[in-house]
């Protein structure tokens, strides 16, 4: 299969990784992306490979409505041949009323299969979700609002956010979480996008300009974020790879702007869950939509420190 | 745990100065004026308005506890039924112990003017016109609003910017500031009922 680097190693992103960028310094080079060379080609497949890390991420799906039916059921037959092991939340994972009967008309019955198979689902909180949803059992979130956890056996850590609601508490535990991890894969989960071509709502700038330079200080590779009701892939901003899956149920068909210098890939026609895999350096991905097509794909490389960076 | 808030803001020559800190730690030192834009000097009467209130969060919070201590104790791997049920239970008793309380108890009107200068301090800077959209964005508000009413469930909580969340006095524990709409609302996230709010604190 042909494949074309994406040499997101400019000159510009060497003036980036060694703090000449402006901004926060950074201390880990960017991360590189490969990806097909045209619409044409056959995809990137995931590597499937025995004992590498595999997940799937899904966000704004809990509508307890067809289009989350249809995708949940999409991922089911999709762990038939790939077999991960979590899914990860980036929010919004309960709309309207919370009672127990929605945990599971929009939770429960959609990923029963998924539950059966004993996947386990991480949450992190939009700004549709009840803070109560921290003491949900099947969202694993221990009830703490903002957490981390590794993944068992695999030099990869999740930082899952709370970015509805940002003390600087958290700010300050993130900073030290971020700091104390020596794991070669260091992702960020959270609501809100740091970029974002939706007109519905767009790029957090606010927010950006919180975590971001915490994310180049301590050599996060990766962001995994919902909100805007579509599938995107960011272009690496400052060398991290940004995803916005906030299609998981709800969907805003021609949200996405065409013209957007920010998007490596867009797609707001249907839903969409991310198929990720980790293996050593390399991160493959596939964006499956509803009918099963892979609507995007690609392989990472995680960010490596520079040299004698702190 | 609140912090003393002597310990979060600065004396600088009998005022009181709050390290907004938006894009960078406050500069200044004990003797110098403030020379950060986005730093906000409080007169004495502001700096105590801000800690009587923080005094009665603490109020708050100590009787939520006492509430919560009469009930079940929630699982900490709990149910959606349970959850549901303690959420509920706690904002029975609360609404049952605090049946006179009224808007502006809490955010009383000193505080209410001190959030409404901190509140256009931070949105008149010259990322202001973003965060207040951030702030309005999914947020529709509703025509009108009670102390002891359950949160409105049918409206997502507003997204609180970060830089706003840092000039505002700190909360204890499941506490929360929201907007609804342009109104600040004191919220219980835990009972997710509505302890106070003040209208029409964006400008």
């Amino acid at each position: 299969m042909s494949i074309r680097r994406i040499s997101v190693i400019t000159f510009v992103a060497v003036l980036i990784a060694f703090g000449c960028g402006g901004g926060a310094p950074v201390t880990a080079g960017p991360a590189a992306v490969q990806v097909p060379q045209s619409p044409a080609e056959a995809p990137v497949a995931l590597a499937n490979q025995k004992g590498s890390l595999k997940f799937t991420v899904l966000g704004d799906f809990g509508t307890g409505k067809r289009g989350e039916y249809d995708l949940a059921a999409q991922m089911a037959r999709f762990r038939e041949g790939f077999n991960f092991d979590f899914v990860i939340l980036v929010g919004d994972n309960l709309y309207g009323s919370e009672r127990p009967q929605d945990f599971q008309v929009k939770f429960e019955v959609p990923y029963k299969p998924l539950l059966d198979a004993g996947v386990k689902f991480y949450g992190a909180l939009g700004n549709h979700d009840s803070r109560e949803q921290r003491y949900y059992d099947l969202f694993n979130m221990n009830g703490k609002l903002y957490y981390s956890f590794k993944a068992p056996k695999h030099k990869v850590r999740f930082f899952m956010l709370d970015s509805t609601y940002p003390v600087p508490e958290q700010i300050d535990w993130l900073e030290k979480e971020l700091k104390g991890s020596n794991d070669d894969w260091k992702i960020a989960v959270f609501h809100h996008p740091l970029y974002s071509s939706s007109g519905r709502h767009g790029s957090d700038l606010e927010l950006r300009e919180v975590l971001e330079p915490l994310f180049l200080r301590y050599n996060v590779s990766v962001c995994l974020s919902g909100h805007d009701h579509v599938y995107e892939r960011i272009k690496p901003q400052h060398g991290i790879v940004h995803f916005v899956t906030g299609s998981g149920g709800q969907l805003a068909v021609g949200d996405l702007d065409k013209s957007s210098e920010l998007t490596a890939k867009g797609f707001d026609t249907e839903n969409v869950f991310l198929a990720v895999e980790i293996s050593g350096d390399a991160m493959y991905f596939n964006a499956i939509s509803s009918d099963g097509q892979v609507i995007d794909s690609g392989i990472i490389e995680r960010r490596v420190p520079v040299r004698g960076a702190p | 745990m609140v912090m003393p808030i002597a310990n979060r803001f600065r004396i600088v020559e009998g005022a009181v100065v709050v390290a907004l800190a938006l894009g960078g730690a406050y500069a200044g030192d004990a003797t110098s004026p403030p020379t950060h834009p986005s730093d906000i000097v409080l007169s004495a009467s502001e700096h105590q308005a801000a800690e009587a209130f923080e005094s009665r969060v603490r109020n708050y919070r100590t009787l939520q506890r006492k509430l919560e201590a009469t009930l079940p104790k929630l699982p900490k791997r709990a149910t959606p039924a349970q959850v549901d049920e303690n959420q509920r239970a706690l904002g029975e008793l609360i609404r049952t112990a605090r049946a006179g309380a009224k808007q502006g108890e809490l955010l009383t009107p000193d505080m209410q003017a001190l959030v409404k200068r901190i509140l256009a301090v931070v949105l008149g800077g010259t990322d202001g016109k973003n965060i207040k959209a951030s702030i309005m964005d999914e947020n529709p508000g509703v025509p009108t609003l009670s102390v002891n009413d359950r949160y409105p469930d049918a409206i997502p909580l507003s997204t609180m910017p970060p830089q706003v969340l840092k000039a505002l006095p700190k909360l204890e524990e499941d506490l929360e500031y929201r907007f609804v709409g342009e109104r600040l609302v004191l919220m219980d996230a835990h009972a997710h009922i509505i302890v106070d709010f003040t209208d029409d604190v964006l400008p």
